[in-house]
């Protein structure tokens, strides 16, 4: 399958800062793929230069087999990206506002009215479709920049943050939407999002940026099993003797044991094979054990374990 | 060239401007002042001014002869009448293209910036040429549209209150022709071309309008200078200077496109 959007040693650098260090990727269509990494790793970077508002330094992008630095119009007709600030005009209304995109995106004059009720009925902005955004609640900003996204139905989708301002709900729609583009409609989506469970739900492949290089590329799982981080337990015991099995468990555990907010005890890289002996230790104690159980590791465990904590945002 | 897309960018930036009040008061106080106000003020100022008219003879006296000639026999009133209307008001004319200019570019310019609607823009498939060309498309249009519009005010006005006392259509001659259609539009691109070199450099509308305020100065000392005799603005000057005008405009403008590129605005995002 050939690749939608491909990075060959692509750098980038603006005056001494090296913004993207030999990044090297190849997408296919149809895939979820979620960017991630600390603000400034390089994530907003790898979209301007995919859609050809940025040249590399060295080598190449590919966006559907275009050069976006030659082809930029052509490159961007056929994207949609969902910016990290909705950059909407506040002194329009939705409709002249998705009236506008259509006519930027030369969406055909006769469809173009159609389009913009189907997709303002879609992302539920119909109601208030005659009111300035300026009024919008973030949540509703938020999809009218979606919307936008969507105009001219492309077949790559470049989202920033798109569950940033919604609320639980609206933000579970926008999974689902993300979904059935990718699955139902075969668009590639490119996700940057801070929102790990988000991606590790979402996406089938994650490339993490730290520093502007790639640290990790791969199936959320496949990421989480290559940094090899150690299995855990947890365990919950009577809130009158959680003190004293934190005890015991920090004994056993060398001192990898810690109590959680809601009183259960997390021991980090505890062997297979030491859990019964703790589960005798603490019933012995008098401590009454209502829970013991696995504790994967998540794509969030994974990043920490890649970035540590020396570029905490 | 996707004229498509430039119009789409004129219509909705026109559409921002129209519903803007800080925008659209100068919009329509400039030309309500200098179009409807001063006309009707100086007209009556002149039918009430009886022997102080007088006064201003000398002014009448320092015209050139083929001027002068142009305001026809004595009463002194009826010359002076032909004077303001024909000639002084000509000059006030050139503030209207460069302040609709200034002010809708500023906001066109700096105020997308501000707003933070640019990249927004910057992702569409216009090219860099396109999207220059729009952004200097709208504030000129308008221009030319504020003008025509004050001009045929200001006719309807100065003939119904002079034509008589003139006796024949006033302000209807070579120099307002090149005034409106040449000049006029010209200033309008000089202000635009100053206000993206103003507008790359600044952060928001205010600021911009406030650098880019500084236009009018030429202007103004046209303006000045006529009224103190030092300069005419006839025909012939409004024609070299509309040439010249539009020389400067077109180079300020070509360098400016230069700059004029993605990669550039995106800094100011």
């Amino acid at each position: 399958m050939s690749a939608v959007l491909e990075a060959r040693a692509l750098t980038r650098r603006f005056g001494d800062v090296t913004a993207l260090d030999d990044v090297s990727f190849a997408i296919p269509a149809g895939q979820v793929v979620g960017l991630l990494g600390h603000n400034g790793a390089g994530k907003t970077t790898t979209i301007r230069l995919l859609n050809g508002l940025l040249a590399p330094t060295e080598g190449d992008v590919r966006t559907l087999g275009l050069d976006p630095g030659t082809n930029g119009p052509s490159v961007r007709a056929r994207t949609g990206v969902l910016t990290e600030t909705p950059s909407l005009d506040d002194r329009m209304t939705a409709r002249e506002s998705m009236t506008f995109w259509a006519d930027m995106w030369n969406v055909p004059r006769p469809n173009v009215e159609r389009r913009v009720t189907e997709l303002l009925d879609r992302f539920e902005l119909a109601d208030r479709a005659d009111d300035r955004v300026g009024g919008y609640s973030r949540g509703m900003r938020q999809r009218l920049a979606l919307a936008r996204t969507l105009v001219h139905d492309p077949p790559v989708l470049f989202l920033d943050e798109p569950t940033a301002a919604l609320d639980p709900i609206a933000a579970l729609g926008v999974r689902d939407l993300v979904r059935t583009l990718a699955a139902g409609e075969q668009r590639t989506v490119l996700i940057c999002t801070h929102n790990l469970v988000e991606a590790q739900e979402l996406c089938d492949r994650v490339i993490i940026l730290r520093r502007g290089r790639v640290v990790a590329d791969g199936s959320p799982s496949e990421v989480v099993h290559a940094a090899a981080l150690p299995v855990g337990v947890e365990i919950e015991v009577d809130p009158e003797h959680s003190a004293a099995a934190l005890s015991i468990a920090s004994e056993i555990s060398a001192d990898r044991a810690t109590l959680g907010a809601g009183g259960a005890i997390a021991i980090e890289g505890m062997a297979r094979d030491a859990v019964p002996q703790l589960v005798r230790r603490l019933v012995a104690s008098g401590a009454e054990v209502y829970r013991v159980s696995p504790r994967q590791a998540t794509l969030e465990d994974a990043y920490v374990a890649l970035y540590g904590n020396e570029d905490a945002a | 060239m996707s004229w498509r897309q430039i119009f789409a960018i004129v219509r909705r930036d026109l559409r921002l401007v129209a519903r803007a009040r800080a925008v659209v008061m100068p919009l329509v106080i400039v030309p309500l002042i200098f179009f409807v106000v001063f006309p009707i003020g100086a007209v009556l100022a002149i039918r009430a001014g009886g022997e102080a008219l007088t006064e201003l003879q000398p002014l009448i006296a320092m015209l050139p002869a083929e001027m002068a000639a142009s305001l026809g026999p004595p009463p002194l009133e009826r010359q002076l009448l032909v004077y303001l209307l024909e000639y002084q008001f000509a000059s006030f004319f050139l503030l209207v293209p460069l302040m609709v200019c200034a002010v809708i570019a500023a906001d066109s310019f700096a105020g997308e910036k501000e707003r933070k609607t640019l990249e927004a823009l910057l992702y569409t498939p216009t090219s860099d040429r396109e999207l220059y060309l729009a952004k200097l498309l709208g504030p000129w249009l308008a221009a030319i549209g504020v003008s025509l519009f004050s001009y045929v005010v200001y006719l309807v006005i100065a003939n119904a209150l002079a034509a008589g006392d003139v006796g024949r259509p006033v302000a209807i001659t070579s120099l307002w022709m090149l005034t409106v259609f040449w000049l006029g539009p010209a200033v309008g691109a000089m202000a635009i071309s100053i206000l993206v070199v103003v507008s790359a450099r600044v952060r928001g509308f205010q600021e911009a309008y406030q650098l880019g305020g500084a236009i009018v100065l030429p202007v103004v000392a046209l303006v000045v200078g006529q009224l103190a005799g030092a300069v005419v603005l006839d025909a012939r000057l409004a024609a070299v200077l509309g040439l010249i005008v539009w020389l400067v405009a077109a180079a300020i403008l070509y360098v400016a496109s230069r700059g004029f590129r993605r990669e550039r605005l995106l800094r100011q995002v």
